[in-house]
């Protein structure tokens, strides 16, 4: 009893009013939980429609049933998804494709997982490149400046084609959508 | 459609304000101050000063009928200030609350007022005559984060209340003794203290910056941080509700919205200007902004002759001044408020922001 020490006891647990015992749960949207395997048939769907040439109808499936319920895996594998698609249209085509989305009905929403992605594929330092980055630097050194500056050609590519997405997207559905993703708790 | 009287009142945010029902005295948080304007004319001068708080002032609300005003800060303490031969005289109302204040509204019946809070719950204060203090009931129940405003039902006895956890709330603050029992409407029919009458999340559960009922109370609009508008209708007490209706715009998000009729709401917020919308159970949608674009004044009054171009470049390295937003506001509105109604629907309204202007639109 007397090597009790008490002030490593956690008070809020005992206290019913502590917010740390809220049931979080309940302060987000309910989002179905989707497998891996799902994502990746879906993917595959989506590379058929874009082998195809309908890269508009691939993009639209693809906005249409984003993962919110996935696991780390799943996002990653349908951000890279997206992130095909986006590169595999023409920048002279991204307004008018956005357009017909947007006045499609859910087309805003559908808008709003589109700069989701783009602002998740900003923050991965290098999409497409990073495969190939990683074999080419031999060891982790721990400088991870030299590590990003070694992608950076292809990083830049990827960076350039989401920030012409980004330009053309506000255009049409306003910087309302921007704040929408920072303010959204299902993340992508 | 006449133009807005713009009155830049000090340099200072405005957190709040409220007009008196004969529109001939505003009241504004300013800093820890209220500051009192009456009209003069076609301006607004300084009159009075209510101090007291010892932090930020964070609502004002005048009360229609008795004239009385409540005040809220984020000293966690309000004062109802009452008019008298030598002054303003205030009472102190403990809210026992243990984080700020962040605003206070008057019930429509003036008996009670509710203030949102910080510390999860909702302060329901009103006279007893007994004990000549204002007391004060807590409404606590699933609210799990910060109130950011509440706003009445016309029956005084339900409230709505939205908040940073994304849910803005409809709930019973029927005080036994001060409110008589009230009607059975859509929203609950026994209506003890705290009852939860609904508990609304939009999409993207992006917190809540305003509440507010439509003037009969039948539907409840809120304005959320992801710039979403949601209506909702409710069917019968315990039951979903009949419609929900959420808008997303292009613009950002809204801090403030009244209904001018069943219709139509006016929102405002960090676009700094204030915007109509339009509809009903079928649907709503942004019907455009209350600022008449191309409003003659700041940029085309200057004549734009050659060497006065050439001037500019030469001052500014640059033709144009653009340090200047188009909108009347110069920035980010806090607060709109029915000014003037006839009719049951409003003709005017009040806006105050950041930029320490106090606006008046008619509609």
């Amino acid at each position: 009893m007397a090597t009790l020490n008490w002030r490593t006891i956690n008070i809020d647990a005992l206290d019913p009013d502590s917010p740390a015992n809220f049931d979080l749960s309940s302060l987000s949207p309910a989002v179905q939980p989707v497998s891996t395997a799902d994502v990746q048939s879906l993917a595959g769907q989506i590379r058929q429609l874009l082998r195809g040439g309908d890269s508009e109808g691939a993009l639209q499936g693809a906005l249409e049933n984003p993962p919110y319920g996935g696991d780390e895996k799943g996002k990653e594998v349908h951000l890279a998804t997206v992130i095909e698609i986006l590169q595999s249209i023409r920048q002279a085509d991204m307004s008018p494709i956005l357009s017909r989305i947007y006045s499609a009905p859910g087309g805003t929403e559908a808008l709003d997982v589109l700069m989701k992605y783009i602002y998740k594929g900003m923050a991965q330092s290098n999409v497409s490149a990073a495969s190939t980055t990683r074999n080419i630097t031999p060891q982790a050194t721990g400088f991870s400046q030299i590590h990003s500056r070694g992608g950076g050609e292809g990083g830049g590519q990827a960076m350039s084609v989401l920030l012409s997405w980004h330009e053309k997207l506000v255009e049409i559905a306003g910087p309302g959508s921007i704040v929408r993703v920072m303010a959204d708790r299902r993340t992508v | 459609m006449a133009p807005p009287e713009v009155n830049h009142l000090f340099h200072h945010p405005i957190a709040d304000h409220s007009f008196s029902a004969d529109r001939q005295t505003l009241a504004v948080a300013r800093d820890n101050n209220v500051d009192i304007f009456q009209r003069a004319g076609s301006k607004f001068q300084l009159k009075d000063e209510l101090t007291g708080h010892d932090k930020t002032v964070t609502g004002v609300d005048i009360a229609p009928i008795s004239g009385k005003i409540v005040t809220c800060s984020q000293d966690r303490n309000a004062y109802v200030w009452e008019p008298s031969p030598q002054g303003w005289k205030p009472t102190l109302v403990l809210l026992r609350i243990n984080r700020a204040a962040t605003c206070v509204r008057w019930a429509p019946s003036e008996t009670k007022f509710a203030v949102g809070s910080g510390a999860r719950l909702v302060p329901v204060c009103y006279f007893e005559e007994e004990d000549n203090w204002w007391v004060s009931k807590h409404i606590k129940k699933p609210i799990r984060s910060t109130i950011t405003s509440v706003a009445w039902h016309p029956n005084s006895v339900l409230l709505a209340a939205g908040s940073t956890d994304g849910h803005a709330r409809v709930l019973s603050a029927f005080v036994k003794g001060v409110d008589a029992r009230p009607e059975p409407s859509a929203w609950g029919e026994r209506l003890p203290f705290n009852t939860v009458c609904g508990e609304f999340l939009n999409n993207t559960a992006g917190w809540i910056h305003s509440v507010a009922f439509s003037p009969s109370g039948n539907a409840l609009a809120f304005a959320a941080h992801d710039s979403t508008l949601t209506v909702v209708y409710p069917s019968a007490p315990e039951q979903p509700p009949r419609a929900v209706v959420s808008i997303s715009t292009q613009v950002l998000p809204f801090m403030s919205l009244l209904w001018s009729s069943e219709s139509e709401i006016i929102a405002a917020g960090y676009n700094c200007e204030a915007y109509r919308l339009q509809g009903s159970e079928e649907g709503w949608q942004l019907a455009g902004s209350l600022e008449s674009k191309g409003r003659p004044g700041i940029q085309d009054q200057r004549e734009e002759s050659a060497l006065n171009m050439f001037r500019q470049m030469d001052l500014k390295g640059k033709v144009t001044d653009d340090t200047k937003l188009k909108t009347v506001h110069q920035n980010t509105i806090n607060t709109i408020r029915v000014y003037e109604e006839s009719g049951g629907n409003v003709t005017k309204i009040s806006s105050t922001g950041v930029d320490g202007r106090a606006v008046i639109w008619s509609l």
